[in-house]
């Protein structure tokens, strides 16, 4: 099942975050407004870049290692082709994205010099404001952390201001809090925080409301779930 | 005369999620609509008309119960109307379109709406799943940053398929019934 969207309402962190969460195998594919990249992606991680003037002509490489070879390339100029056509287009907002997942036979290991963790803060920190309000929409939001996600912040590699932020975030300070405290312009920490729900370092807490008890009986309930069944 | 006790589902999710769709497909009555022309160009290029106050659907239950399932607008200047069909619901159920990413961040948003008024059982159906472009569930969910605490279930539904959009209610009215007996 492909995954296709518009970068200009879905951006690269939350691509990022897609491919990451699951660790996907497959291609992206970016429709820039200038050329077309095709991006591998092994078990969640973005190993090599390439421009290409037909998507179909990729879909007839199917092994990844013959590919290399056809393009003479060795797996240590791989994450040079990462920087390129990945990392330096990270700020552009106009494309249309496709993810296709599987379909490509990559061999063992490649050297991979941006984890997704990085590549999701890198990509963070292009994000416009109108971009971060659609996560950080209320000042009022409050974020905890999540346990256990070192391993996930030592590839992250966040800046000292992001690090700032992420310091302040104990699941009691508000968003509007966290900006007051941190001592930082608004859209770091926006950037920051969308950054960190992406990575799953951070979730929303959840408000301590106790649950609505529903009022209606067992019994209507039981001959309600029956009708349904029964349409 | 008996009086008959309704008990209400609301429908909610960003415009053209398939609200309108879904109740249509179980009510045993004509919805309900209240359309009106779209007006703004983003929208008008999707559809040519759109839910302004609600839609309305009916399943009766027995001679005392009827069960009345509220689709909302799905636009947010229209989000007061949100707060007044919430109101005593039994549970709700979210509805994404799930070939269009770019209504994922509204999903959200709306489920961070109804959450924090109405602390009810919530379900994400991740419409649309008929056609060859929808996301997977689990893709959606992820998108939607749905954690597991939430206890927020995403599951798939096809609108226009009666037995989805039954297995959608009943996965809810399951929840809702574990819930009362715990």
């Amino acid at each position: 099942m492909a995954l296709t969207g518009d970068l200009s309402t879905f951006n690269f962190v939350d691509i990022f975050q897609i491919i990451g969460r699951d660790k996907k195998s497959g291609i992206l594919f970016v429709e820039w407004k200038d050329l077309t990249c095709a991006y591998y992606v092994k078990d969640g991680e973005f190993i090599f870049s390439r421009p290409v003037d037909k998507v179909y002509r990729v879909y007839a490489d199917k092994d990844f290692d013959l590919l290399l070879n056809k393009l003479r390339m060795g797996p240590e100029s791989l994450p040079r082709t990462v920087e390129r056509f990945l990392i330096s287009r990270l700020g552009m907002k106009e494309g249309i994205f496709s993810f296709t997942p599987g379909f490509i036979k990559y061999g063992s290991d490649y050297p991979v010099e941006y984890p997704i963790e990085h590549l999701i803060v890198l990509a963070s920190r292009h994000l416009a404001p109108q971009e971060v309000q659609r996560k950080i929409s209320d000042d009022m939001l409050l974020f905890e952390r999540i346990p256990g996600t070192e391993e996930i912040l030592s590839k992250a590699k966040i800046n000292k201001f992001e690090e700032r932020v992420l310091s302040l975030v104990n699941g009691n300070k508000t968003v509007f809090e966290i900006r007051q405290s941190a001592g930082l312009e608004s859209l770091v920490v926006d950037r920051a925080l969308y950054a960190f729900l992406a990575l799953g370092l951070i979730r929303r807490k959840k408000k301590e409301v106790k649950p609505k008890q529903a009022n209606i009986t067992l019994e209507l309930l039981t001959k309600i779930i029956e009708r349904i069944k029964g349409l | 005369m008996k009086t008959i006790k309704k008990i209400k589902i609301v429908v909610a999710g960003p415009f053209a999620a398939g609200k309108t769709q879904f109740i249509n497909t179980v009510s045993e009555i004509k919805t309900v609509k209240t359309e009106r022309r779209t007006q703004q160009p983003s929208e008008k290029s999707v559809k040519d008309y759109t839910t302004v106050a609600m839609d309305f659907g009916k399943i009766r239950i027995d001679d005392e119960h009827e069960l009345y399932l509220f689709g909302t607008p799905g636009q947010f200047r229209f989000d007061f109307m949100w707060e007044i069909l919430g109101e005593g619901a039994l549970g709700i159920i979210i509805l994404v379109d799930s070939t269009d990413p770019s209504t994922f961040h509204e999903a959200r948003k709306i489920i961070n709406f109804f959450q924090s008024r109405f602390p009810v059982p919530m379900v994400v159906g991740a419409n649309k799943q008929d056609l060859p472009n929808a996301w997977s569930p689990r893709d959606v969910m992820i998108a939607l940053d749905i954690s597991e605490e939430e206890g927020i279930p995403v599951i798939p539904v096809s609108a226009i398929d009666k037995e989805s959009v039954k297995k959608a209610l009943l996965t809810l009215l399951e929840i809702v019934k574990s819930n009362l007996t715990s």
